[in-house]
């Protein structure tokens, strides 16, 4: 009768290691975890009140020319609520929007009240609805009311393509009007426009409209930030 | 010099990989150096995603770190704070260190447990498939870095940290699965 033989292969531990290893795994995760919460706990960042505002970095064009711009450059960081500071209203708007057409006079009339203690931001979005194609050039006629486009409903122009951007209501914006992207409508969740939104000077939202539909843009800035001029 | 070069943090993690690479070549290659290679290369990578992770916590909330150089081109500011590049599918790159690491660091402690194991082999191939992948993520980083980001090119040392991690980790597994190969994987005295 042959004998067997002890194989000379190194066998493996009867136990199974796997185990040791992810509960090791675990403990580094839970002591990483715990560091990064107490060293720099994560921002909730989102449109929501209480939330951090989404920053972005983009092209936008003040008047003059396009030149990048960073929303978190306009954030004082170290303010305090009991501290005076400039708000932000942030505005988004597609400049073939038939709401966002009649809300340029409101923006103008915001505008004349708040400017010394709000930074007015317009983001222009392109929302995926036919008629609504915009490029620079119509973003810059709808912000300085200038000749763009006819009225005669052919597709040209401002508002769905029905008005010359030089008719819009409200006065010039003497405010930066932001190119958005994909991105920036993805973090703020802009599903429509017109959009508005209220951000503490710190940057934190402190407004916005889809949570306080009964409230007007007006009330709310009287409310937040105070007597207007 | 450049202000970021000389952060103590930085200096650390620098020996720490030339640690790293020195069990890497340690007793000719031997499997049992290059584990603990590998288990320090993935460590080291887990440490300066955290890092990353924590500087970038911070640059969102406070617009500003002390933890590392806004200044110059080798800074973490204009990298880590970059608003449109930090992040992927709005999950900063830290966390996706993170959790890369760790999964590389699961593989190599199980191999460094038991080698013999009847999965050994299979996690061997695990470790290299899942470093590889990393491989591109770590090129792509790269590009932003240096074209993308605000007043590129830059360079920022604690993401250079955790990509020269993975490169050394691919590294020790190539060497590692030579040694399976060649009938190394146990160590000869």
């Amino acid at each position: 009768m042959a004998r067997r033989r002890k194989s000379l292969a190194p066998k493996g531990r009867d136990d199974d290691v796997r185990i040791i290893a992810g509960f090791a795994l675990g403990s580094i995760l839970t002591a990483i975890m715990i560091l990064v919460v107490v060293i720099a706990p994560p921002a909730t960042i989102g449109p929501s009140e209480g939330e951090l505002a989404p920053d972005f970095s983009t092209d936008a064009y003040s008047g003059a020319n396009w030149e990048n711009f960073r929303l978190s450059d306009s954030f004082d960081y170290e303010w305090n609520a009991d501290e005076q500071g400039e708000w932000i209203l942030i505005q988004f708007i597609d400049t073939d929007c038939p709401y966002c057409w009649t809300e340029g006079e409101t923006m103008s009339s915001l505008h004349l009240q708040w400017s010394n203690d709000v930074e007015f931001i317009t983001v222009a979005v392109e929302l995926s609805i036919s008629g609504h194609d915009s490029d620079r050039a119509e973003i810059e006629a709808f912000r300085d009311k200038t000749n763009y486009g006819t009225d005669d409903s052919d597709g040209n122009g401002c508002n769905s393509g029905r008005d010359n951007c030089i008719n819009r209501p409200g006065t010039e914006h003497n405010w930066v009007y932001v190119e958005a992207t994909s991105g920036i409508m993805s973090d703020w969740e802009i599903t429509g426009t017109p959009f508005l939104a209220i951000l503490q000077p710190d940057g934190y939202v402190a407004w916005n409209q889809y949570e306080n539909m009964g409230e007007s843009i007006e009330d709310a800035m009287e409310r937040l930030v105070g007597g207007s001029q | 010099m450049n202000e970021a070069l000389t952060d103590p943090i930085l200096l650390s993690f620098i020996a720490s990989l030339g640690i790293s690479g020195y069990y890497m070549t340690r007793d000719n290659f031997k499997t049992t150096s290059l584990l603990i290679s590998s288990l320090l290369f993935a460590g080291i990578g887990i440490v300066s995603s955290s890092y990353t992770y924590i500087i970038h916590n911070k640059m969102v909330v406070q617009g500003t770190t002390s933890f590392c150089s806004s200044e110059g081109i080798v800074q973490c500011g204009s990298v880590i704070g970059d608003p449109t590049w930090n992040n992927l599918f709005g999950v900063p790159w830290g966390i996706f260190g993170i959790i890369s690491f760790a999964l590389l660091i699961y593989l190599s402690l199980s191999l460094y447990l038991d080698r013999h194991a009847k999965w050994a082999e299979n996690y061997l191939q695990y470790s290299w498939w899942a470093g590889l992948v990393g491989l591109p993520f770590v090129a792509l980083l790269v590009i932003i870095e240096l074209t993308q980001v605000e007043g590129a090119p830059h360079i920022c040392p604690f993401c250079t940290v955790a990509h020269i991690s993975l490169i050394g980790y691919v590294l020790t597994i190539y060497y590692l699965k030579n040694n399976q190969m060649n009938g190394k994987w146990v160590d000869s005295e």
